[in-house]
């Protein structure tokens, strides 16, 4: 297929979307495949592929932000330094991105890590932040544009999805439909996103309820082994849940005076495979 | 009920929220009256309505122009959405904003690798008694008094509106803001109806991380502490929802000297931190060395 100039595509982008989405997709053909990103988190070889959705899910001081940051300098590092050379789209959704950190992650793992290395590490890096449900919806379809002219960029990463969810019950008031609405909106529309522009999506929710000890769990179908032993409580809307394809529960060790000690349970939820690993964190990030 | 709807409403961001923004004719260039009608006809009526519809289906529909259309969309996108930045010029920008503020207190720099981070929610908490109030009397020239939940979100929006537009202090620059605590604003509120009072938590929540980010400012609370009931290891009270909130949390204990019966002497350990391993514990003494100029210290309950 013939391929067009990027400017051209760009000027008549919303013209002829269907045009357009044709002609990314035949520019998608060549991109770096992803399974070598950190073959420890995943249950099964050859993971993560393009159009995976991973949540990374747990309480508070458990890692979560911490295998980000992993995740992410995999992501932007060089290949002649080891990396993927990717580029990553980081929504933060509560203030929580800590650019130094991982300043000093990349600083660790790089040879020999000048400032125009790291410059050159960052500037594969795309943040922005939202302040409310609504406006992450509206952020995400502007961002459209953004998948468009970089094709290199194929990891979407979302901290936290779950960052609204008392403020969207509050203004939701007495209807769960109207409560959900704007996050099922945003679940929908990032599963649009993954499946056009071929992205891998990692996503964190946080732990905000506690798992009753007599909930109603006699009556919830097909309870999936790895749900009766964490501490995970489903809270987010059906849309979201059912586009996950990869679950990750994080947790601290119990062991008394380890405050490096991490676990993270690994479940693909299709092939309902599961794996636990362990790991610290030092100041270079997370070592398995 | 519309008491702490309206509490919502004010403290969101400067702007309108975008939720409550209804399409009407000059929102944007091209924005007709006629434009309106028509899409409300086919209801269409906010500005989330029209960004995710489908405009070839609404051209149709309405028979508008799709070539207006989405020149309409594109406008309202840039107009709402928040907009992305690199990660190398966020970085530069960083460097030059960031500060690191020495709290006077060598032990609890120490902890805290060198000092107070600005861009930050720094979180202290302990029992009643243990200290909290003196140690983050900082470079606190001003006190506000608050007495509730809406007051303290009214403050911080009249102090972001002040640092919007750079109104000059005659004692120079804002880099720290305290507030104590948060506990005391936050209790009242739980239990009930639960989601109101987590929502307005919340709320609080990100007005203090966005003071801290947007102005570059080291923001301080003071919190109770809980026993946790299957570790029964301290922490830090108002549930898990606020637990994620702060970036860095020490904790503060008295030691028990049994020859004292009233010490000076207390523990503050690392309890969450982006940068250090949590665990390391140092010695503070509160009575002397410590402590700050005691004239700038006045326990108050709000900032």
């Amino acid at each position: 297929m013939r391929q067009v100039p990027l400017e051209i595509l760009l000027q008549n982008a919303e013209v002829n979307t269907s045009w357009i989405k044709t002609q990314l997709r035949a520019r998608l053909e060549g991109r770096s495949s992803l399974k070598n990103l950190e073959p420890c988190l995943f249950a099964e070889e050859g993971s993560p592929v393009h159009g995976d959705v991973i949540e990374f899910h747990g309480p508070e001081g458990t890692g979560k932000t911490e295998m980000l940051y992993h995740l992410l300098a995999r992501c932007i590092i060089a290949k002649a330094q080891g990396g993927l050379e990717v580029e990553v789209m980081f929504v933060d959704t509560d203030y929580h991105f800590d650019m130094l950190r991982l300043v000093t992650v990349l600083e660790n793992r790089l040879a020999q890590g000048t400032e125009e290395m790291i410059r050159q590490c960052l500037g594969r890096l795309f943040l922005v932040s939202c302040s409310s449900s609504t406006q992450l919806l509206l952020t995400l379809h502007s961002l459209e544009n953004l998948f468009c002219a970089h094709p290199s960029l194929c990891v979407l990463i979302l901290d936290s999805l779950s960052a609204f969810y008392w403020i969207d019950r509050s203004n939701g008031g007495e209807s769960l439909t109207l409560q959900e609405m704007n996050l099922k909106k945003c679940a929908n529309f990032l599963e649009k996103l993954v499946t056009q522009h071929h992205l891998i999506l990692f996503a964190t929710t946080q732990t905000l309820m506690q798992k009753s000890a007599n909930s109603a769990e006699g009556f919830l179908p097909s309870k999936l082994p790895h749900e009766t032993d964490t501490d995970y409580r489903p809270y987010l809307c059906k849309s979201w849940q059912q586009m996950v394809t990869h679950r990750m529960f994080f947790s601290k060790q119990c062991n008394s005076g380890n405050s490096k000690g991490f676990t993270v349970v690994s479940c693909h939820l299709k092939r309902n495979q599961i794996v636990k690993r362990s790991f610290s964190v030092a100041e270079s990030g997370v070592q398995f | 009920m519309s008491q702490i709807r309206h509490g919502l409403g004010l403290c969101s961001s400067p702007s309108l929220p975008v939720e409550m923004v209804v399409l009407r004719a000059g929102l944007c260039p091209g924005l007709t009256e006629d434009m309106i009608q028509l899409l409300r006809d086919n209801g269409i009526r906010t500005v989330v309505d029209f960004v995710s519809s489908d405009l070839e289906d609404v051209a149709q529909k309405c028979s508008l122009s799709y070539k207006a259309l989405v020149a309409v969309r594109r406008v309202l996108l840039a107009q709402f959405s928040a907009f992305p930045a690199n990660g190398a010029d966020l970085y530069e920008e960083l460097k030059s904003s960031t500060a690191i503020l020495p709290t006077g207190s060598p032990s609890l720099d120490q902890l805290l690798d060198s000092g107070l981070y600005t861009g930050e929610v720094m979180e202290l908490m302990g029992a009643p008694g243990t200290g909290k109030t003196q140690l983050e009397a900082l470079q606190r020239v001003q006190v506000q008094r608050v007495f509730n939940i809406y007051e303290v979100l009214r403050a911080l929006q009249e102090l972001r509106d002040r640092l919007s537009q750079q109104v000059l202090s005659s004692v120079g620059p804002l880099k720290v803001v305290v507030l104590d605590s948060v506990s005391a604003v936050i209790y009242p509120l739980l239990g009930g109806r639960q989601s109101e009072g987590l929502a307005l938590m919340m709320q609080l929540s990100r007005e203090l991380k966005t003071l801290a980010r947007e102005f570059s400012l080291a923001v301080v609370v003071t919190n109770q502490v809980t026993r946790d009931s299957s570790s029964g290891s301290l922490k830090p009270a108002l549930g898990r929802s606020w637990s994620f909130v702060p970036s860095t949390r020490v904790l503060l204990e008295s030691k028990e000297g049994p020859w004292e019966r009233s010490s000076t002497q207390r523990a503050a350990s690392l309890a969450k931190s982006p940068r250090q391993p949590t665990g390391i514990q140092v010695e503070l003494d509160i009575g002397n060395g410590d402590m700050l100029e005691p004239s700038l210290v006045t326990p108050t309950e709000g900032l």
